[in-house]
């Protein structure tokens, strides 16, 4: 565990250290909230489940990014030789990638989640959608840790990551964006079944990721 | 060796002649064994090659992924030609569910298309099916692909079921569109004689298939093993000499059968 | 109701005709494999 911190910590000092990427993204998840305003005209009172549809969007799209980065970035350096020769799993690895992932789009969401409640007067610094934004991140970052993964040695990465990536979502997208949807029109019903499923989603994934992983990095 | 081979050869004989007749005594019997159903008309006829599809598109899927868990545990090509035989027919046959699913629709919901559960699943397994292919075809050597392509092919068989359980929830939530019930337990016994002539038909035809494209993977497999055995041979004399004399075994390294 | 006898037909053809695409693309497959096997035999023959 010491180990996979390390390596998370790392990733996040270089993201920090250069601070463009993590900047990019954010401005990107940002442009993507206010676009997708004029493609839904989101502001208006009954656009509740587009608006949390939209919100999803762009944090899926903003993590989309920051994982095509994620290894790509050291397959580039040729740091992930290095990293594969020192005495740690391939488990270990993925945990350390993964809460890379996850902790900075989780800074990016944190700064999304008021801006969008002040851009739309809707409730986006609610607690419900805070603990939902974490639990559908941490879907995303575990199954994305490892597509970007296989992704990242094919010639056209950032088109195949995507395609794998979005079908086997599905279930994250829908529970979070149905559960956001049920605290945008102010309601309570249904919001603990859709958050218990998407905890559910989150063990399968990361577990499945976690174990993927090892297969895919030994070379 | 040569005695399998043949063996092999009868088989993929065999399920060819049994499957062509049983499909065209199945046409037959779709066309004008079975009774025009009162509700849907000649539309419902569809449901004798729509359903077989169907199970032949998720039977693919299991047989994927068999080979997948077989290759990333032995380690064997034979499992890997499996699933890459698997693949490329589930996506035949996924195609032709969503097609015909689609031609049924029409006159029967009115629409080509409904956001439905099982629709909507077996979209995804089609965009997984592309997926499997992409991978393949852009992963590199050979052996990462065979990998890679294994690992997306078993996490898409957990998430398939739990791609239609979260879809189904979410639809039930919503207003349910009309759906005219299709049948169900009690068909009439000439229409669920020709839906099972037609099921066995295509299931063999598929077990056909997956024969013939085994064996054209085989060759394929051999072909690549003796060009690297031929390119890498101790003395290079050729115009590709290569300076790797006896590593000619890695490259393939898996086990023949 | 007679009136989908063509949706009917539609359905059929296409199956049959994308069988038939895929059988087709399988003996291609089959043929190159057939000339890349014999390519690579008489290489061998005059690389030895």
């Amino acid at each position: 565990m010491g180990r996979a911190l390390a390596i998370a910590w790392k990733d996040i000092l270089i993201e920090f250290r250069s601070r463009q990427f993590l900047g990019a993204m954010l401005a990107f998840t940002l442009v993507t909230v206010v676009t997708l305003n004029f493609a839904f005209d989101l502001d208006r009172g009954d656009r509740t489940s587009d608006a949390a549809g939209a919100l999803w969007i762009a944090f899926f799209f903003a993590g989309m990014l920051g994982l095509g980065r994620a290894i790509a970035l050291e397959r580039d350096r040729g740091t992930l030789e290095g990293l594969l020769l020192t005495p740690v799993d391939g488990g270990t690895i993925f945990m350390g990638k993964f809460l890379a992932t996850l902790l900075s789009l989780l800074f990016v969401e944190a700064v999304t989640l008021p801006v969008f409640a002040v851009l739309y007067g809707l409730p986006a610094w609610h607690p419900w959608v805070i603990a939902l934004a974490i639990v559908g991140t941490v879907g995303f970052a575990g199954l994305g840790t490892l597509f970007s993964a296989i992704a990242s040695s094919g010639r056209t990465r950032e088109v195949l990551l995507p395609l794998l990536l979005f079908p086997l979502l599905v279930p994250v997208l829908l529970g979070a964006v149905q559960a956001t949807a049920i605290v945008f029109q102010g309601e309570r019903d249904g919001i603990l079944a859709w958050f218990n499923l998407l905890v559910a989603f989150d063990v399968i994934f990361v577990t499945l990721a976690y174990l993927g992983f090892s297969f895919v990095i030994e070379e | 060796m040569q005695s399998t081979r043949q063996g092999t050869g009868r088989w993929t004989a065999l399920t060819g002649i049994i499957s062509v007749v049983m499909l065209l005594i199945a046409t037959y019997m779709a066309f004008v064994y079975a009774p025009t159903d009162a509700a849907q008309g000649n539309a419902q006829r569809i449901f004798y090659v729509h359903v077989p599809m169907a199970w032949l598109a998720y039977l693919a899927y299991v047989v994927l992924f068999i080979g997948s868990v077989g290759y990333l545990w032995k380690r064997n090509q034979t499992f890997d030609r499996l699933a890459r035989s698997a693949a490329e027919l589930g996506f035949l046959f996924t195609t032709l569910v969503l097609i015909t699913g689609a031609i049924w629709g029409r006159p029967i919901w009115g629409t080509w298309w409904q956001w439905e559960a099982r629709l909507t699943t077996t979209l995804i397994l089609w965009f997984i099916y592309l997926g499997y292919f992409m991978v393949r075809s852009y992963a590199g050597e050979p052996e990462r692909a065979a990998r890679f392509a294994a690992v997306l092919a078993i996490i898409g068989a957990i998430d398939i079921p739990i791609i239609h359980m979260s879809v189904r929830w979410w639809r039930t939530l919503h207003p349910e569109p009309i759906v005219i019930n299709t049948g169900g337990p009690n068909l009439p016994d000439s229409m669920l004689l020709t839906l099972l002539v037609s099921f066995i038909g295509f299931t063999i035809f598929y077990a056909h298939l997956m024969l013939q494209k085994m064996q054209v993977e085989m060759a394929r497999d051999r072909l690549a093993e003796r060009e690297a055995d031929f390119l890498m041979r101790p003395v290079g004399r050729s115009k590709n000499e290569t300076t790797y004399p006896t590593t000619g075994r890695e490259v393939t390294g898996a086990s023949e059968d | 109701m007679d009136d989908n006898l063509g949706y009917l037909f539609a359905a059929f053809a296409v199956t049959w005709l994308m069988i038939a695409g895929y059988l087709y693309y399988l003996n291609g497959q089959v043929k190159t494999l057939r000339e890349d096997i014999e390519d690579f035999e008489e290489q061998a023959a005059e690389g030895r």
